[in-house]
């Protein structure tokens, strides 16, 4: 990419990689370097490393600690700390609830929140799916009853990324059933702590627990916490999922984990050589490598039209979406190839004991990793969705 | 031709999925997939009354004296069920090669027991450095006078080795590969159980000059290929049934999940990539049908066929596998995802079973390499 950058644009990411390096602590880069699982610690200690610098929300306005920066250095921030293996700060603090709030939320809203969710002294979980509404996100259920100078929320939301650290969760809930769906739902900030939430586990295929069930009973909520106006909660919903759709490609970790792959090839014993010498897992690894560097160059192409003035989501967003998760399910399925039989087990540890040798790398998350990354062609919009948006907006058919 | 089962192997298919889906549903799987052990030794203990476990031994040492084909039956069946108990590793790769490769004494004195559902067996041949690799392993095997042997060396990806009462392990001796039946309680043997993704038990297991037997004295070589091949016919079958049950599943969630108020299999996006899955399993039960054929072959010449057949009916299977697991889960959305849910357990399965003795691109260089399927003719352009 360097190539392509001018003068202050290559300085600007030089000192971007820089900063990485020497103030994010070496551990945490190396856990994300070799796909292990971090702690909420880990992430929190990152992002508030991030944000004494002003480096946690720079897509926020300049006034709540956001960045004058155009689209390219922002590309170069995110890009460049993916590269540096740095935990990124928590999507739902910085691209989800913090820009709703900070470009649709009161005075008073936007002083009590912006601040701790930058610096993640509030963990917000997202609380928009619900049992029946997947992909119709706007069928959700989930009711907020006016009551006085309070909502009563009930429902339940599901699929609740790491809701068991929540300590708000910014809900989409339904204030208005007489109307078209979309016209009737409202954008709630609601304390986890409260009476009547609770939160439950699902297990997921990879083995670990990523995701929850939130149920709400009854739980009273103070009318203050409602972003913006009543019943404009969609609009806000899809100003939130354009901005969760440009950084979803993930691109810089598409290339750590591609660089890890071929590293781990390149130690891996076949009949013949190394893995990496096998004509046909060359011939596919390259292929992904051509593949990602035009996905590369499709990014670098719309954020230069959108550096040239238009700041409206761009559809073309959506062809970012589905090439970059199909790629990185298919980088996960590489390395699950390059572990071979010793890849096949669920282990906690590398290490056997008992005078066994250690697993090979790579042999206690491939496999999940590669269950786990199912995910990234379903959330967000799944490919199926991104289809339809690509087939309505730019073929329009 | 006559390419369908026959009255036997109907009624075995009929009996066995009415027995199945009564006592191995979702609800007791998930008991026994739970469970310290991850299986269930009543079950097993069922299925060696029900004749499961034998079925391709020989009458003369307690089995049933059936073929791969009735084995085919019983491994689609659990497939389709992803029962978790080592049918494959101690009746088909473990019974197989004592049959095979093991002497009249061997016989006498393991078979019987496997038979009756009290003897588990596993084939511990994949080493650190082998990859799929078979033929050359590190681990030694030493013979002293009086004609007892010790094994020394490491093997993993050990499926059924977290159970496995005897071992049947690959080593070199003065340069020749052998197999050497070892007790999983012997001295110098250490084991190291795992589970699988699938929830299938295996084992990396340590050999540190581990007392062992010679399996029988015929070519080594010989035997481990059969037994590697009728392997994955087996695997074979038993992916036919995952995939067919996976699919069955989607079918169906398709017409009963709602958005946007209709089944999202009302999109014809949907309806055609689920087309494509069905010609898929067309494809797959095909290919099941000529791997069977090619190891249960009596023709002569068969034998040098049977390996190259087997591998191009797995590389086709591998391909549905992966399409089949990926699709079903995408289209089940979140819910696929969960263990609460089975379609995830069979995308388990079937991504374990297309990587247990090879991968698809391991098997594609080999059937290139032995000439592919097709001879070569020289065009006659006058
Ligand atoms: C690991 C994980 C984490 C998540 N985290 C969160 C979170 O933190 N907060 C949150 O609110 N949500 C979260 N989600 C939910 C996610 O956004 C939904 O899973 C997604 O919207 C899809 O909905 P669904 O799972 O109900 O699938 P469904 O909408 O039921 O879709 C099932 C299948 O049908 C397809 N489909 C649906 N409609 C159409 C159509 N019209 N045309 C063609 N195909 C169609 C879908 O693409 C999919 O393949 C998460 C999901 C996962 C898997």
């Amino acid at each position: 990419m360097d190539t392509l950058l001018n003068a202050e644009e290559r300085e600007f990411a030089q000192q971007m990689r820089q900063f990485y390096r020497t103030e994010i602590p070496e551990e945490l880069r190396f856990k994300v370097a070799t796909g292990q699982e971090l702690t909420k610690d880990d992430m929190v200690t990152s992002q508030r490393i991030l944000n004494q610098h002003g480096y946690a929300v720079p897509n926020w306005p300049v006034e709540w600690g956001g960045q004058d920066w155009t689209p390219v250095q922002r590309h170069i921030w995110l890009e460049e700390m993916q590269l540096a293996c740095v935990p990124q700060p928590l999507p739902f603090n910085v691209s989800m609830v913090g820009p709703v709030i900070a470009t649709f939320g009161s005075q008073e809203i936007k002083e009590r929140f912006l601040p701790a969710t930058a610096n993640i002294d509030i963990w917000w979980s997202q609380g928009f799916s619900e049992p029946n509404a997947g992909s119709d996100l706007a069928s959700l259920k989930t009711t907020a009853v006016r009551d006085g100078d309070k909502y009563i929320v009930n429902g339940q939301k599901t699929w609740t990324t790491l809701g068991q650290y929540g300590d708000w969760i910014f809900n989409l809930v339904r204030t208005d059933s007489t109307v078209k769906k979309q016209a009737g739902i409202s954008f709630l900030l609601i304390d986890m702590k409260s009476p009547g939430v609770t939160v439950r586990p699902i297990q997921l295929i990879d083995g670990g627990h990523e995701v929850n069930e939130v149920f709400f009973d009854n739980v009273e909520v103070p009318v203050e916490n409602l972003v913006g106006e009543e019943n404009k909660g969609w609009t806000y919903a899809k100003f939130l999922l354009g901005n969760e759709r440009t950084g979803i490609a993930r691109i810089g970790s598409s290339k750590v984990n591609l660089a890890r792959a071929k590293a781990y090839a390149a130690v891996t014993k076949t009949a013949r050589g190394t893995l990496l010498d096998d004509p046909l897992f060359s011939a596919r690894l390259t292929r992904i490598e051509a593949e990602l560097t035009a996905l590369e160059m499709t990014q670098l192409r719309i954020l230069s039209t959108q550096a040239a003035g238009s700041d409206k989501p761009d559809p073309r967003s959506s062809v970012l979406k589905l090439k970059g998760s199909q790629l990185q399910e298919d980088i996960s399925e590489l390395l699950v190839d390059v572990l071979g039989p010793q890849g096949l087990d669920f282990v906690s540890d590398r290490v056997q004991g008992e005078g066994l040798s250690d697993l090979p790398l790579g042999a206690v998350d491939a496999l999940p990793a590669y269950f786990n990354t199912r995910k990234v062609t379903i959330y967000g919009g799944s490919s199926e969705v991104q289809r339809g948006i690509i087939s309505k907006a730019l073929l329009g058919l | 031709m006559d390419l369908e089962l026959n009255d036997i192997q109907q009624e075995l298919a009929s009996t066995l999925s009415k027995y199945l889906r009564s006592e191995y549903d979702t609800a007791k799987r998930e008991e026994i997939l739970r469970s310290d052990e991850g299986i269930s030794r009543e079950h097993w203990q069922q299925f060696a009354e029900m004749g499961l476990v034998g079925l391709a031994v020989p009458e003369n040492y307690g089995g049933a004296g059936m073929t791969f084909n009735e084995v085919a039956v019983v491994a689609e069946a659990f497939g389709r069920s992803l029962v978790l108990e080592p049918f494959l590793a101690t009746a088909v790769l473990g019974a197989n090669a004592i049959v095979l490769g093991g002497s009249e004494e061997q016989k006498q004195e393991i078979l019987p027991g496997v038979c009756e559902g009290q003897t588990f067996l596993a084939l511990a041949a994949f080493e650190p450095n082998s990859r799929y690799a078979l033929e050359s392993p590190e681990t030694s095997a030493t013979s002293a006078a009086g004609g007892s042997v010790t094994i020394t060396g490491e093997k993993n990806s050990v499926l059924g080795g977290d159970v496995a009462d005897h071992f049947i392990v690959t080593a070199v001796e003065n340069g020749e590969l052998g197999l050497f039946l070892v007790a999983a309680d012997a001295t110098g043997v250490t084991r190291a159980a795992h589970r699988q993704a699938d929830g299938l038990g295996s084992a990396s297991v340590k050999f540190d000059n581990a007392p062992a037997q010679r399996l029988g004295g015929g070519d080594a070589r010989e035997v481990l290929a059969e037994v590697i091949d009728t392997g994955n016919a087996a695997i074979i079958a038993e992916a036919v049934g995952a995939m067919e049950a996976s699919l069955t599943m989607t079918a169906e969630y398709l017409k009963t999940r709602e958005q946007f108020g209709a089944p999202i299999g009302a999109n014809q996006a949907l309806q055609h990539r689920a087309s494509d899955l069905y010609a898929e399993l067309e494809y797959a039960r095909s290919m099941a049908l000529y791997s069977r054929l090619a190891v249960t072959s009596e023709a002569a010449g068969a034998e040098k066929d049977r390996h190259r057949d087997v591998i191009a009916s797995k590389i086709v299977i591998d391909q549905s596998a992966r399409n089949i697991s990926q699709e079903s889960i995408q289209m089940h959305g979140g819910i696929g995802m969960t263990m609460e849910y089975p379609i995830g357990h069979y995308a388990k399965r079937l991504t374990v079973m297309t990587r247990t003795f090879d991968d698809a691109d391991s098997l594609t260089a080999e059937l290139a390499e032995i000439g592919g399927l097709i001879e070569p003719q020289a065009a006659d352009l006058n």
